[in-house]
């Protein structure tokens, strides 16, 4: 075999993607279709609660035609994260929604359903035997794992070739390092694990590498022996050296070296060669094997409940004055709620300020015309988060400060109802190393053949 | 006239790479000006602390790379995506402050 051929047809599954260049990609007879379904970019409430991005409808939307296609050429389907955490509770759902499509349009295949959620009392057993290396939170405990919701590992590209090499069809796989999904069928067959891994990371999000750059358009990597290639399916879409290597920027910490389940993937001597004008070669990535074979975890905390009110100021009295009224009103919240022995936590955040950067925002001396203001409570219960936005909110609408002019009240309300609760909030706990014996262990495959 | 990145850069932007590091991507469509920019010296990780208020160990990666033409900048993130005093969860709206770095002729 002298190359396999992936096509992305979009770099996250629900965004919808360009149908004629995805048919222009099918064209080209790719070996597979690749799709990353997940992420934790959109922070730990998803983590947190197992709940899926987007409605299951739009995810519907975009298998359907990549089964369909992929049925049609008789090519494998590998999914990877699905849906978004990757945990059992979305995994299903991801295949409630294979098997309906299936049913709808009379379509059968072997499909392999592939978990990464581990069970909470087998994690803390591993725990107990080593610690597991930090890479951001806290260190690691018991009780963390106990107020996570469901705890996912990154499996590596080893589950994904078992289950082609057991002749699936279709692969839907819970949380996946993005890159491996791209890389499975070449290196089982045979091709360099640095080239395909590589060629993972450009195509996991799809035209993102391309120029114009578009998340959802269409892309094509050629993985062959000393190199690979990528090509945008869109026909006035470019690769050009700049945007493919860019790419390797992406959404990573360091350029060159890019740690994955089981090892590093050192792109130090990269090349990336213009081939045309549409077409990028790059050669030279290599994979160097840890030592250990480790995965990364993923799990989310519950903190509590949130509830928020959103308000906007125009007087510029009440604007200076603020920074004093949230002292004054954060004592009187204490004193009627008793909020640091309950647990609540009470934050401002002044949009027009340092809202949105906070800690590392360098305008220290912003002087707006008016501001937004986001009173935000977490608390053991919603209605106590509720309880304490809402009183701030009074306290504030009335409070008095130098140069008042207007009584009437403080603030202006966007929308009735003032509160609003948002649910459980989370926050991102377990983010950890997992050394692993096998790099299959913790991922376990089920067949099914699904018949219609 | 002072030149800054924004008058140099074709990209200057800010995203998570994971939950804890918000990482920077200053990007060039002209070599002689990533160059310039490069012999400057100006993007270090000392400035980089200085703009964003944190400790120089917390400046994770700073450095060129050719290949893209362009710089990575890497930097623990002061909370947690989506924890409770995170405002920005893809941490997508942190790049401004780079615009500003002065680039000597």
């Amino acid at each position: 075999m002298e190359e396999i051929v992936g096509l992305a047809p979009s770099g996250s599954m629900g965004s919808g993607y360009n149908l004629e260049a995805f048919k222009r990609g099918m064209a080209a007879k790719p070996h597979f279709i690749g799709q990353d379904a997940g992420s934790t970019d959109m922070g730990p409430y998803y983590h947190g609660t197992g709940a899926t991005f987007l409605p299951l409808a739009t995810y519907k939307h975009d298998l359907t035609t990549m089964l369909r296609a992929a049925r049609a050429q008789r090519i494998p389907l590998l999914v990877g994260s699905a849906l978004t955490s990757g945990a059992n509770v979305s995994l299903a759902q991801a295949v409630e929604i294979v098997r309906e499509i299936a049913r709808e349009d009379g379509l059968s295949f072997r499909m392999a359903v592939i978990s990464a959620e581990i069970d909470k009392a087998e994690l803390k057993r591993r725990l107990a035997q080593e610690p597991f290396e930090s890479i951001g939170p806290e260190p690691l405990t018991p009780e963390t794992i106990d107020r996570c919701g469901p705890i996912v590992a990154q499996m590596g590209v080893e589950p994904f070739m078992k289950a082609l090499d057991a002749g699936a069809e279709v692969i839907i796989a819970g949380r996946a390092c993005d890159d491996v999904i791209f890389a499975a069928l070449p290196m089982l067959k045979g091709f360099d694990a640095g080239l395909s891994l590589h060629c993972g990371k450009i195509l996991e999000c799809a035209g993102l590498s391309a120029v114009p750059t578009d998340l959802a358009e269409p892309l094509i990597g050629r993985v062959r022996r000393d190199h690979f290639e990528v090509e945008p399916c869109h026909p006035d879409h470019r690769c050009t050296t700049v945007s493919v290597a860019g790419h390797s920027l992406y959404e990573r910490g360091d350029p060159c070296l890019q740690p994955g389940p089981g090892g590093m993937n050192d792109l130090t001597n990269a090349v990336f060669t213009q081939v045309d004008d549409r077409r990028v070669k790059v050669s030279g990535s290599r994979f160097i094997p840890d030592a250990r074979y480790r995965v990364k975890l993923e799990g989310a905390e519950k903190l509590g409940f949130r509830s928020v009110v959103l308000v906007g100021i125009r007087d510029p009295f009440m604007i200076k004055a603020l920074d004093l009224l949230f002292a004054d009103v954060r004592e009187r919240a204490e004193a009627r709620f008793g909020m640091a022995a309950k647990g609540v936590q009470l934050n401002f955040s002044v949009y027009g300020k340092n809202a949105v950067m906070g800690a590392l925002e360098p305008m220290t001396d912003a002087d707006p015309h008016e501001v937004g203001v986001l009173i935000d409570a977490v608390a053991p219960e919603q209605e106590l988060a509720t309880g304490v936005a809402m009183f701030v909110r009074g306290t504030l609408q009335h409070a008095s400060y130098p140069g008042i002019r207007n009584t009437a009240g403080n603030m202006a309300y966007p929308f009735s109802p003032f509160g609003v609760p948002l649910g459980p909030a989370y926050r991102f706990a377990v983010y950890h190393l997992m050394p692993l014996a096998d790099p299959c262990e913790c991922f376990p495959m089920t067949i099914e053949e699904v018949r219609n | 006239m002072t030149t800054t990145l924004l008058d140099l850069a074709k990209v200057i932007r800010s995203k998570n790479a994971g939950p804890f590091e918000v990482t920077f991507d200053i990007m060039f469509d002209d070599p002689a000006k990533y160059e310039r920019v490069k012999k400057s010296g100006v993007i270090n990780a000392a400035r980089i602390a200085e703009l964003y208020r944190v400790r120089v160990d917390d400046v994770l990666v700073c450095r060129p790379y050719d290949p893209a033409v362009a710089f990575k900048v890497t930097i623990r993130r002061p909370v947690g995506s989506g924890d409770i005093e995170d405002r920005d969860v893809y941490g997508c709206q942190q790049h401004v402050p780079l615009m500003a770095i002065e680039v000597p002729a």
